[in-house]
């Protein structure tokens, strides 16, 4: 039976950040599975699903990698991923939508999004937020994949969206994302 | 006459280039009836010959399978050629032969495709969106391409600068 653990980690941004990461693992008979890396300004951040080698828990991971990952200075937090989530699923046909949310930046915006998607049973599959625009006017600018159980409850999270904009003081737009296999 | 498999990647006839074919020749005539079968028995709406094993310069597309297209319904085509593209745009694009994986690549909304029916004669389709995208998906095929090969950003593309 093969057993997962979710590694993150992450650390002041710089070359050979994912190099070192990849071959430690790979030192410690880890396979590197799914994964998401990216950079949050001067910070990189790194999601790893790693396949465990036998003998090694998920507790154990992050003290097997700190003698690794010191010299770069990257925090390290393993957990252990239970078998449920770590199978793979085959794609399903779920009504995918998108929803970008810009204006104004002000505490508050993505709380209020959020619930609001929570509210109608849409679940976030995946989300960039950025502040941009100048350092006097900074722009708030969120971009979701969301996922509704039946494509007919758009509607109602579209109305529920848009009572949100005089609210927040953003624009909007939620639209289904168009997906093509062939 | 048959249903053959839909081939997954790694299949080494995905990454072929095919070779040009001559509609009269019988060994043409039956991969195109393959594909027609496979296609009829298949989820998608579009094939090229390399997914079932031949290196053959062939495509079958029927974007009418799916709901709401309708598109020029059955088109065969023998050595397509796309003629002309235009209306860039982004779509997350996925492959029978890649399964479970989607990724956003750089599409045309219109396409001007030619190439030979089944019978000889030429044929030339003006398709546009999803048909178009077929088209487009097919023909890379014939080259050895997958959409992996064209991804062209992940998910955070908007917020990528331009230099």
């Amino acid at each position: 039976m093969d057993h997962f653990a979710i590694v993150t980690a992450f650390g002041q941004d710089r070359p050979g950040i994912v190099a070192l990461m990849a071959d430690s693992l790979y030192q410690l008979g880890c396979n590197i599975e799914d994964t998401c890396m990216t950079r949050l300004r001067g910070e990189f951040t790194m999601m790893l699903m790693v396949r465990l080698p036998d003998g090694i828990a998920a507790e154990a991971l992050g003290q097997r990698l700190t003698p690794y990952t010191t010299p770069l200075d990257l925090a390290v937090l393993c957990r252990a991923m239970p078998d449920q989530a770590a199978t793979r699923q085959p794609a399903l046909e779920i009504p995918t939508f998108m929803l970008s949310v810009y204006g104004a930046d002000h505490p508050g915006i993505v709380a209020q999004v959020a619930r609001t998607v929570a509210q109608h049973n849409g679940n976030i599959t995946d989300m960039n937020t950025r502040v941009v625009g100048s350092g006097e006017r900074p722009i708030y600018v969120m971009v979701l994949e969301i996922q509704l159980p039946e494509a007919q409850q758009a509607d109602q999270l579209r109305q529920a969206l848009e009572q949100l904009k005089p609210l927040l003081g953003v624009d909007l737009t939620f639209r289904p994302l168009e997906s093509a296999t062939f | 006459m048959a249903i053959r498999p839909i081939l997954l990647y790694p299949h080494q006839a995905l990454k072929s280039t095919s070779i040009a074919v001559v509609p009269s020749d019988p060994a043409v005539q039956a991969v195109v009836q393959d594909m027609l079968d496979t296609l009829a028995a298949s989820p998608g709406v579009a094939l090229a010959a390399p997914q079932i094993g031949h290196a053959m310069q062939i495509i079958v597309a029927d974007v009418s399978r799916k709901k709401g297209e309708a598109g020029h319904g059955l088109i065969v085509l023998l050595n397509p050629v796309i003629l002309a593209l235009e209306g860039r745009k982004s779509v997350r694009e996925g492959c029978l032969s890649v399964p479970d994986y989607t990724g956003n690549v750089l599409r045309y909304e219109h396409a001007l495709v030619e190439g030979l029916g089944p019978d000889g004669r030429v044929v030339t389709v003006s398709a546009s969106g999803f048909e178009a995208l077929a088209f487009q998906h097919e023909v890379d095929h014939l080259n050895g391409m997958l959409f992996l090969d064209r991804i062209h950003s992940l998910s955070t593309d908007l917020f990528r600068r331009k230099k």
